[in-house]
């Protein structure tokens, strides 16, 4: 008898004390993107929260199928607070209206955490190009139906949705050319064989600054700090414009809320600590005016009902 | 000669020279070495891994240290290759054809020797030539577009019948069977999945590691274990470690010419280096005058790709540093350690941070010599390793490629995937099919459509461009020319045949 | 009709199989046409130029003498197909030493001689290494012991 109990002590011990005492082992950061900025931040959010919780926290690389594999593992994993997953505009907002069978639910099955990267796209055109604003592309856009074009990552990404909403907000008719990543997209815009894209502010800042490409706006309502003098496409005409691409901590939905305000918590003081920002900015982020995991889910929902607007307007189906 | 070069290049060394410099070099060699001799762990997931120990160095270190292992890798891929016909890298691939059959022929340390003697030179070759036409060759870069891409790939695919040792139409035919493997995954032009039956890791494609794994790997696998004795050990066999006088004469030129080939083909960001080992493969089985040797274990036919590799490797730095455009998964990485420590590549970095540029052309060199003077010594090493028995060896070989298969994605599907390919790869064996031409297949594939198809998108749909650009045209009018050559022979000796059985 | 060369005879079906296979498949997407592909128009043509050249070796393999059927043993086959199916399916939840183990021994019943003492020296030199060089040097992120041993 009092073997049993000494038992049924140590069981309820174990119990209690991986509850209180979490974390007690490895935590897995899933990765939906290797060697690319959410790689990287991904590491970085990794190393400080290894310092905050006392436990390695392992970022674990799962590619595949624009985000999908890690999302879902994720979303299917146990929710006890040693799984978690970098999730993305693509894996949250983009993909469930690009997707028609995606085996998760970007809101039910997750719990938003922390929102870690938020970056703006700026509309960078080719210096041969007889445009010096947007109001000046607009028109040469429509004098010319049909005859520009325009580069992206890839079909249903931030670069070719944002180029979708432009040309509706604008009225104009420019030609998408979809590429399997930014940089080649880029390398044939600094040629002249494309007339414009859409990039990421990050990447495309040194060619700008060194005068390869010309900048016209920026996709974000608020200026970046990067660049004030670029005005925001709002500003420019088209009202309302506003993308950004983001990322951010997630973990599976049922996960215990004390975990979550742990995480949450300790995310957003790596999130101020000064080295945080040094190199999360190099990747053009700001830190993000969304602070709590309550704010995170919502930006997520207004984000996804967002992309599904756009992405049927622009017609973008892996079908 | 320029004296800024001369400048600007001892600026570089004393950069490069001080004592922490060569520290991470050293580091990052011998550890992109080892990650080159372990099939499927690449660069990629080990520089993304070591990111983090990069935020603590000064900028030039880190950039010594990951560009170290970015090589360093590229000489340990040849090492399984010619070892027991492991391609690590897409790079390595060519090596295995003729590498492996002198390890076969005892002579393994030869075959490894000239890899490394090869890529040495050919690094010190690129070196030079980034240092002293990097931006002037950035400019070409600029000018390949995807008609240029696409005639590029055309002749490559061409010349990857050459590979093959066998019947032609078998070759022609495992090429367009690798072209068709390569499809399967999303189209990048309509964003269609296609041939994926719902599998959502198929999504990207079959990894070429993957593919590569099962082909060579697991394939050779069984089928030496099938032999009924023990595969002839090469024990016995094995001669001397080093070139003989002979051997020296037959490889300066191939290293040469696979040394420009390579310099050439690096430059382009849009898969050029793949290109550049199986091209040089190529041009010397043609230009040779052993060229019936190749597949057997002609050493040329080691020499010119490994140079060609290593000075891809080099000059693909170029698209990186000067315009800041990656040329692969690699250079991605580069950059984003480069914006880490707050550095913007592009082209405002050589001006404007010097050190940094000069600096990382000068540990090319020193790694490439640091690499060197590892392996040739380490080449004693692995020679007795073969003398393992292969009883002992084979389950080795087995764990280290699930190991790095399962690493990729941390999935195990990949692993499976291997092993179907292990099956086909088997099955390919007893057809007398041959896999190298269907591995170059696979890799240009999908970079041939998707360029055909946006330039037809750009040009509007007038094919006409691929012929009135100038470099596309050039590229073609090759093709067609080799395509002739190739065939030519072949005509003459069907006529002739027909001509006895009569 | 006679076989003559049934190596080429298999070949050739290979690749006939595989470019109607592909041709099959590619009839589920676009064709497009020649100025404007779509999805389906390199499969299909490909598959059917496969086709084609899979028949021209069949016809051969008819008609030229060639090399005999080749023989099959399926005893490596199977024994490693199923030692890298049971690594990759049982890392995680046997942990990474366990299915190690089980590879190692499954694949060497595929060889020729099995002596059971060197094989287990072999697994632990094999864990050993690997452990220390892909899980703590890499920090590849494999769990080590069976997850239901926490």
């Amino acid at each position: 008898m009092k073997r049993l109990t000494l038992l049924a002590a140590a069981v309820l011990y174990c119990a209690f004390a991986s509850a209180q005492g979490w974390p007690t082992k490895p935590v897995r950061l899933i990765c939906p993107y290797p060697g690319g900025p959410v790689d990287l931040s991904s590491r970085v959010v990794a190393q400080k929260l290894q310092e905050a919780l006392g436990q390695p926290v392992v970022v674990e690389l799962r590619p595949g199928a624009g985000g999908v594999i890690a999302a879902e593992a994720v979303a299917k994993a146990a929710p006890d607070g040693y799984t978690l997953l970098m999730g993305a505009i693509a894996t949250h907002a983009i993909n469930p209206s690009l997707m028609p069978n995606l085996p998760y639910d970007a809101i039910r099955d997750f719990r938003h955490i922390a929102l870690v990267v938020q970056v703006p796209n700026v509309l960078i055109v080719n210096n041969d190009l007889p445009a010096r604003s947007v109001a000046e592309l607009v028109a040469l856009a429509k004098s010319k139906p049909g005859r520009l074009d325009f580069g992206s990552g890839s079909t249903g990404s931030t670069g070719h949705l944002a180029g979708e909403l432009f040309k509706q907000m604008s009225g104009t008719f420019m030609v998408h050319i979809p590429y399997r990543s930014s940089a080649p997209a880029v390398l044939d815009l600094l040629s002249g064989r494309l007339h414009l894209m859409f990039d990421n502010l990050a990447s495309s800042l040194p060619n700008i600054k060194a005068g390869k490409v010309r900048a016209l706006a920026v996709t974000t309502r608020r200026r970046t700090d990067f660049l004030p003098e670029l005005p925001t496409l709002d500003e420019s005409g088209l009202k309302g414009f506003d993308m950004t691409t983001w990322w951010g901590i997630m973990a599976p939905a049922k996960t215990p809320p004390e975990v979550v305000s742990r995480l949450s918590a300790e995310i957003q003081k790596a999130l101020d600590m000064p080295d945080t920002k040094e190199r999360l900015k190099a990747m053009g982020s700001e830190t993000p005016a969304v602070r709590t995991p309550e704010a995170f889910s919502a930006f997520v929902e207004s984000e996804k009902a967002l992309y599904a607007r756009l992405v049927k307007v622009s017609g973008a189906k892996p079908d | 000669m320029d004296m800024t070069l001369f400048s600007n290049l001892a600026l570089g060394f004393g950069v490069a020279l001080t004592p922490i410099n060569l520290m991470y070099c050293l580091v990052g060699v011998i550890l992109g070495t080892l990650i080159g001799v372990l099939p499927g762990i690449g660069p990629v997931a080990t520089i993304a891994m070591l990111l983090p120990v990069t935020f603590s160095l000064s900028p030039i270190t880190a950039l010594i240290m990951l560009a170290g292992i970015y090589y360093g890798a590229q000489y340990g891929g040849s090492t399984s290759a010619i070892l027991v016909n492991l391609p690590g890298e897409s790079s390595s691939v060519v090596t295995c054809l003729d590498g492996y059959q002198m390890a076969r022929q005892g002579r393994a340390g030869v075959a490894l020797a000239t890899a490394a003697i090869g890529s040495f030179f050919a690094g010190c070759v690129a070196t030079l030539i980034v240092a002293m036409f990097a931006p002037p060759l950035a400019e070409i870069a600029l000018k390949f577009g995807p008609s240029e891409y696409f005639s590029l790939m055309v002749l490559g695919l061409v010349a990857a019948v050459v590979l093959a040792h066998g019947s032609v139409i078998k070759a022609v035919a495992m090429v367009i069977l690798g072209l068709l493997l390569g499809l399967v995954g999303t189209d990048v032009n309509s964003g269609v999945l296609r041939f994926a039956f719902g599998i959502s890791e198929l999504a990207d494609g079959i990894g070429f590691v993957t593919v590569a794994m099962g082909l060579f790997g697991t394939a050779e696998i069984i089928t030496n274990l099938e032999m009924k004795d023990e595969r002839e050990v090469f024990t016995n066999k094995v001669t001397n470690m080093f070139p003989t006088k002979e051997d020296w004469k037959r490889m300066w030129k191939p290293i040469l010419r696979g040394t420009f080939l390579g310099s050439a083909l690096g430059i382009l960001p849009g898969g050029g280096a793949l290109l550049a080992s199986f091209g040089a493969y190529t041009l010397e089985k043609k230009v040779s005058k052993y060229g019936h040797e190749f597949g057997k274990g002609a050493i040329e036919g080691v020499a010119a790709p490994e140079a060609a590799n290593n000075a891809g490797a080099q000059t693909s730095f170029i698209p990186l540093l000067t315009l800041g455009i990656p040329s692969n998964a690699v250079m991605a990485l580069m950059i984003g350690a480069m914006m880490i420590q707050g550095i913007a590549p592009g082209p405002q970095v050589m001006t404007e941070k010097p050190q940094l540029f000069w600096g990382m052309i000068a540990s090319m060199w020193v790694g490439n010599l640091m690499l060197v003077i590892l392996n040739l010594p380490m080449i004693g090493m692995w020679i007795k390793l073969l003398t393992v028995p292969y009883r002992i060896l084979f389950p080795s070989i087995l764990v280290f490629m699930a190991i790095g298969v399962y690493s990729l994605s941390n999935n195990p599907f990949d692993v499976l995937l291997m092993m179907l390919f292990g099956l086909l790869g088997y099955i390919f064996v007893k057809l007398e099919c041959e896999p190298a031409p269907l591995l170059l297949g696979f890799i240009l594939g999908p970079l041939m459509e998707e360029n055909l198809r946006r330039a037809m998108l750009l040009s509007r749909g007038d094919p006409i461009v691929f012929f009135t650009k100038p470099i596309s045209a050039g590229f073609l009018i090759a093709s067609i020319l080799l395509l002739v050559i190739l065939l030519l022979p072949n005509i003459r000796k069907k006529r002739e045949e027909a001509f006895v059985e009569e | 009709m006679k076989i003559k060369s049934p190596k080429d005879f298999w070949a050739g079906l290979m690749f006939v199989g595989f470019g109607v296979f592909f041709m099959v498949v590619a009839r589920n997407y676009q064709m497009g046409s020649a100025v404007r592909m779509g999805p389906a128009y390199f499969p299909t043509v490909l598959g059917g130029i496969m086709a084609v050249l899979g028949g021209i070796v069949l016809f051969q393999s008819l008609v030229v003498k060639g090399a005999p059927f080749p023989k099959l043993s399926f005893k490596p086959i199977f024994y490693i197909s199923l030692a890298l199916i049971l690594f990759g399916y049982l890392l995680k939840p046997l942990g990474f030493i366990l299915a190690l183990v089980l590879m190692v021994f499954v694949s060497a019943f595929g060889g020729h001689e099995f002596k059971a003492k060197e094989v287990s020296i072999l697994t632990v030199v094999l864990i050993i290494f690997s452990v220390l060089v892909f899980v703590k040097g890499l920090t590849l992120p494999f769990p080590l012991w069976p997850a239901f041993l926490g």
